[in-house]
């Protein structure tokens, strides 16, 4: 029977089924409706296929054309050579956590290893443009969350979802990032260092068959499995309007629990957050907050601001207590503190070098927390 | 009876440098001709017409015959339209049609009008100066670069209207009396006072520091926060010029025929070229080079608004004159050599929208911001000594009343820095500390073991590079010399690390 033998493994014909051209989640999901398994798919012939519901002439074609038994085998083996394992719904190491959405993926592909099932898992999501207070509260979060066991989730994009990454590895380096493009893509590519980081620490998942693109509509979709693979998800920082809404909205269709970090009225950051909290999402002022929900026991007597107790001199303690973690620059510090402009360019370096004090844009100073 | 030949002194001015050129006339019996030979441009050429015309509608009648022109020395371009007056007087004199009389021993400069009017032209300055240094006493100059010429002292300057005019100078040794208007004069005292900005300490102390050491300054800022508004200020807190100093100056502006009008310079130049700026318009060009923006900004300050916007080898033409305080541009007619010893002052945004890192209305991503701060090369930022943000004023700070402090005020203390640091640095031949070399800087900004310590903290800290190190150092040196303190204390230090070139978060 030439190619049509039934020489492909289960796990080769999901492989064949996921990577065809044109063919994504929904239209496998007709396919299987009438089929049942991937290998029937691959043996069905022409007329049958042409009536499946959603499946045009053309995606007959591309069906048919891509029966190469050689041609998948070939490409699944280089897939494990480059270290990238390919885990379909009836894979024993699809996450259970997966299974139970709505519309969940037929395929994943990992880079380094999946979420631990017996342990918890928090995603920790916002804005891609967001502020320093929003990145470094993500990025604290993330990390005290990583350091009591818990696997940090997100969607390794700018602003947030990269503070969380960040603070995941220098926790205790369980941190997944899930893309909306193929895992040998790391975008943005500013993003270099984390994203090889989590593939050696934790891991770098992607439903979209390897070199996809990232292409706008795959990144809304991606955010069902953020939610889906975690417990909880935590909302940093969010504007009006933002992408994070996609992720919370599916969140609570699956079930889960939203977090939300205040911030301060008129900001155009906190908007969003502010209104889930007002909504009833549950607010994080500590990490405690979310360890509790999870059922965690609090070890670390840790607390986020705590290097608001070291002691310093009675001028370097002024000038540090009106910094916060919003960027201050030096005539304000001055106007505030009443010294003149050399004497706060001489304590700001002080504290600079004391690393109690970043400068975080040109002549800007944070606090470092 | 026709005299055969006759020489008249003018000059020309070739790049910067004035020659002093004589313009010998030659004329014989023959069929009517009229060459000019001697390394001429166009513009030169067509003196023969102009002088032709003006002689005859002065009422001489030249009887025809050959008439051969040479301005000499033959290996220098003659560029202008100042040769014509010396060329008429010549040629009169060949003919023998005036008298000997103050022609000797005297310079002449004009353009001719057809009807012998006498018009003003470019370059005067440089090219009196020159006849000055060889001795030559008397200058007649057409009536319009009257006051341009009169600050040269010890030379009399004879202002002419017309042929005429001349010749009965020339005659009679008398001159119209006429006065030295300097009715306008630019870049005279700064017209704006630091007073005037409420607010803004930390960038008014930064450009304290910058003019006083001579630190070229970024100023770093949103859209409206004064960025220019205080470069504009900057040369009112410079040292006075010398009177030499001004003549340099004027000198350049005379040969850039900037000066019409009896304009004068008076004070140090600010130049503002606008982004849209071309190479030649930089460093000054075309065939016999120009001076461009770094040339007329010597003694002055350079500002870039918008640096970012400037093309990159517009900017890359700057680092020669940051680093050499010249211009040295090869053209196949020679070398030609500008002294641009300029303060050189650029803003920019922090970003493509202007208000990074307001969170609150700056949608660019960090990856943007980068990518904006870096279309300034790194060659510029090597050159920029102090970085500073510039940030808009609250109201309250706007509509205080309380003054400020004024240029004037500002002014005695940066003399007084400029004053320690000619005395410290009489023997290696600099002015200011932003020109030590790295073998003086051991010498002369030693710091005390806990400056030492802390400038180690910051270079391991902080980012600073090797090349930020010695420019903290030469900082501090001159924060130190604004406090009239020998030594470079660890304020000094502390101070000096804020104002670093910054390349991004720690």
């Amino acid at each position: 029977m030439g190619i049509y033998d039934n020489a492909l493994t289960t796990d080769e014909y999901w492989y064949w089924i996921t990577n065809i051209k044109g063919i994504e989640n929904k239209k496998i999901s007709y396919l299987l409706k009438r089929f049942k398994t991937p290998a029937n798919v691959f043996l069905a012939d022409r007329k049958a296929i042409e009536t499946v519901d959603k499946i045009s002439e053309e995606d007959t074609d591309r069906i048919l054309a891509g029966r190469d038994t050689r041609k998948v085998k070939d490409e699944l083996a280089r897939l494990s050579g480059k270290g990238i394992r390919f885990v379909h719904i009836e894979h024993k190491d699809y996450p259970d956590r997966l299974r139970k959405i709505y519309d969940p993926p037929y395929s994943l592909y990992v880079r380094g290893r999946l979420p631990d099932i017996h342990k918890p898992a928090v995603a920790v999501i916002g804005a891609r443009i967001c502020s320093n207070y929003g990145y470094t509260i993500a990025m604290k979060l993330a990390e005290e969350l990583s350091v009591h066991g818990v696997q940090i989730i997100s969607g390794m994009a700018r602003g947030i979802d990269g503070a969380a990454h960040k603070g995941a590895l220098s926790g205790s380096g369980d941190s997944f990032g899930i893309l909306g493009c193929g895992v040998d893509i790391c975008y943005p590519k500013e993003n270099i260092e984390i994203f090889t980081k989590s593939i050696e620490r934790g891991g770098v998942i992607s439903e979209y068959p390897v070199g996809s693109k990232a292409l706008p509509y795959r990144f809304p979709q991606r955010n069902r499995l953020i939610s889906g693979l975690a417990d909880i998800i935590v909302v940093v920082e969010a504007k009006e309007k933002s992408g994070t809404f996609i992720t919370v909205e599916t969140a609570l269709d699956q079930g889960k629990e939203v977090f939300a970090v205040p911030g301060r009225i008129g900001d155009s950051l906190s908007i969003g957050c502010n209104r889930l909290i007002k909504s009833g999402a549950g607010i994080v002022t500590c990490v405690n907050d979310i360890l509790e929900e999870l059922g965690v026991n609090y070890i670390q007597n840790d607390e986020i601001f705590r290097k608001n107790k070291i002691m310093l001199e009675k001028d370097l303690q002024v000038v540090y207590s009106c910094l916060d973690l919003l960027p201050k620059s030096i005539d304000e510090i001055s106007k505030v503190t009443g010294y003149d402009i050399s004497y706060v360019t001489q304590l700001i370096v002080r504290l600079q070098l004391m690393d109690l004090v970043t400068e975080y844009a040109k002549n800007y100073y944070i606090k470092n927390i | 009876m026709v005299i055969i030949f006759y020489t008249v002194i003018t000059g020309t001015v070739d790049g910067t440098r004035a020659h002093l050129v004589n313009a010998e006339v030659d004329c014989s019996r023959g069929m009517p001709y009229f060459s000019m030979v001697g390394m001429l441009s166009s513009e030169v050429r067509e003196a023969k017409e102009r002088v032709r015309s003006a002689i005859k509608n002065s009422g001489y009648n030249l009887s025809p015959g050959r008439i051969i022109v040479n301005l000499s020395p033959g290996d220098i371009r003659k560029m202008g339209v100042h040769f014509d007056l010396p060329i008429a007087i010549a040629i009169l004199r060949a003919y023998d049609m005036i008298r000997d009389g103050n022609i000797k021993d005297s310079l002449f400069i004009g353009e001719l009008g057809l009807n012998g009017s006498i018009r003003p032209v470019s370059g005067i300055l440089p090219i009196v100066i020159e006849a000055k240094n060889h001795g030559i006493h008397t200058c007649v100059v057409p009536v319009g670069n009257y006051s341009e010429a009169a600050c040269v002292d010890g030379m009399n300057i004879i202002a002419v209207n017309s042929l005429n005019e001349t010749i009965d100078y020339i005659c009679s040794g008398q001159a119209r009396e006429r006065k030295v208007k300097k009715n306008y004069i630019i870049y005279d005292k700064c017209e704006y006072d630091f007073n005037e900005i409420h607010g803004q300490d930390l960038a008014k102390r930064a450009i304290e520091i910058s003019v006083a050491g001579n630190h070229n300054i970024l100023l770093n800022g949103q859209p409206g926060s004064g960025k220019s508004m205080l470069a504009k200020r900057i040369t009112g807190i410079m040292p006075e010029l010398t009177q030499k100093e001004l003549l340099d100056i004027t000198s350049i502006y005379s040969i850039a025929g900037l000066l019409k009008d009896g304009c004068m310079i008076g004070g140090r130049p600010f130049r503002e070229p606008h982004h849209t700026i071309t190479m030649t318009g930089m460093t000054g060009g075309g065939s016999y080079p120009k001076p461009g923006e770094t040339a007329l900004a010597n003694k002055g300050v350079l500002f870039l608004d918008e640096l970012p916007e400037f093309s990159p080898q517009v900017l890359d033409t700057l680092r020669q004159p940051l680093e050499e305080k010249k211009m040295v541009i090869t053209r196949n007619t020679g070398t030609y050599e500008f002294e641009c010893d300029f303060l050189f002052v650029a803003a920019m945004n922090p970003c493509k929208c202007g208000y990074y890192p307001d969170r609150e209305r700056c949608r660019c991503t960090e990856e943007e911001v980068r990518k904006y701060q870096s279309r300034v090369s790194g060659a510029i930022r090597d050159r920029i000594d102090i970085c500073i943000d510039v940030h808009r004023v609250g109201y309250d700070e706007l509509t205080d009343m309380k003054q400020g402090e004024s240029s004037h005020t500002i002014k005695e203390r940066v003399e007084q820095a400029c004053e320690r640091q000619i005395h410290r640095y009489r023997d290696i031949g600099i002015r200011y500390n932003s020109q030590l070399m790295p073998k003086d800087i051991a010498r002369y900004c030693k710091i005390s073991d806990k400056g030492e310590r802390i400038l180690k903290n910051a270079y391991e800290r902080l980012g600073v590079t090797s090349r930020g190190y010695y420019k903290i150092l030469k900082i501090a040196r001159t924060i130190a010399d604004l406090d009239e303190s020998d030594e470079i204390l660890v304020k000094h230090v502390e101070e000096a690390i804020v104002y670093r070139v910054f390349t991004g978060k720690e």
